[in-house]
């Protein structure tokens, strides 16, 4: 039996991820992970050498934080298409850490048949330090009347879904009520930087 | 300062065949047990041909580049700033990909204490033995290159 799966009409934004919560992370989990990707770089997997390095100890590769938000990802959007995936590392992730995965809609679009969510998504650690962020986009089918037309070879649903977003929301009708337009301007410049200010749940970098 | 010749400097296509039993001990060592990653039934039961691989799974793969040459310098080390992926398909048990790696662009950036940091962009693509892309991944890297003396 396969699971649910995910459809675009079910998909709201501003809708949560259920929490991931991983195991404690420990020198074995790093010797699985070198050893199923290859990468044996000694930080990883060999204390003496990491303290030669003037490191506390060895430390987790940021691939195998990535893989873990992955899992969050993956969770979340059975049956869907993921398109793009992208992180940025911000915190080194040591044995004995907790990371807890977290995860946000901030879009969804559908145009000519085709249906997307983007996701943003995180990482912290026990502490509630924010360790990796990042984003994906997955492709996915409108309903499931949807995916039996197009399985049956038949054209897809066609719904047109103007962009909605937790970034960039739409802006203000011109009849907008006074009192709106400094509210506007501080959404258009927070733009350049898609900081995760919604996302950080835990404590904030000064 | 790193070589801006680098840019552009590429590797040959290297043959990646993705196994199952690869792709199972990759998810077991993120942790993830979920079963499209290891029962060929319940894949397909979700609508795949056979077992998928999980998102970050072409972190594993094999590619011809030394990126001391590429870059062609000596490296102190490496640091992971950032990681993406872009899929043109999922990766499934017994595809045969051929991956390639260039380097996209070299840059000096000025890190938060000041410092100037020398950042390399990589970019990697795998392919179906016919051409079709499957996967582009791109690397930003914080490098320190090796003194010449030390």
């Amino acid at each position: 039996m396969a699971a649910r799966k995910l459809y675009f009409e079910s998909v709201r934004v501003g809708e949560e991820l259920s929490t991931l919560v991983k195991p404690t992370i420990d020198r074995v989990q790093l010797a699985r992970y070198a050893g199923a990707s290859g990468d044996f770089n000694p930080v990883h997997v060999d204390e003496a050498f990491a303290r030669a390095q003037g490191m506390p100890s060895v430390y987790a590769p940021g691939m195998l934080v990535m893989g873990m938000l992955g899992q969050l990802l993956s969770d979340w959007s059975r049956g869907a298409q993921l398109r793009r995936y992208s992180v940025r590392f911000i915190k080194m992730v040591w044995p004995g850490d907790i990371l807890t995965c977290k995860g946000r809609v901030s879009d969804r679009w559908g145009t000519e048949g085709r249906y997307f969510a983007e996701v943003d998504l995180w990482a912290e650690n026990q502490k509630g330090e924010l360790v990796m962020k990042g984003q994906a986009a997955v492709q996915m089918f409108y309903s499931l009347e949807d995916e039996n037309r197009q399985r049956a070879g038949h054209g897809p649903v066609i719904v047109d879904v103007p962009r909605e977003s937790i970034r960039t929301p739409a802006p203000a009708p011109s009849t907008a009520p006074e009192g709106e337009e400094e509210a506007s301007s501080e959404v258009a410049s927070s733009e350049d930087e898609p900081e995760l200010r919604v996302a950080s749940g835990g404590k904030k970098k000064r | 300062m790193l070589d801006k010749n680098a840019i552009g400097r590429a590797s040959p296509p290297t043959l990646n065949e993705v196994e199952k039993g690869a792709i199972r001990r990759f998810a077991e060592a993120i942790g993830d047990f979920n079963p499209i990653y290891y029962d060929e039934e319940y894949a397909r039961a979700s609508g795949f041909p056979t077992i998928v691989a999980p998102p970050t799974f072409p972190a594993s793969f094999h590619s011809a580049a030394d990126l001391r040459e590429l870059l062609g310098v000596g490296i102190k080390s490496l640091l992971h700033a950032e990681q993406g992926f872009e899929y043109e398909r999922p990766i499934f048990a017994g595809d045969r990909i051929l991956v390639s790696t260039r380097v996209a662009e070299v840059l000096e950036r000025t890190g938060p204490t000041g410092a100037r940091m020398d950042v390399a962009v990589i970019d990697d693509e795998g392919r179906d033995e016919d051409g079709n892309l499957i996967f582009r991944a791109r690397r930003t890297l914080v490098v320190r290159a090796a003194k010449e003396n030390a």
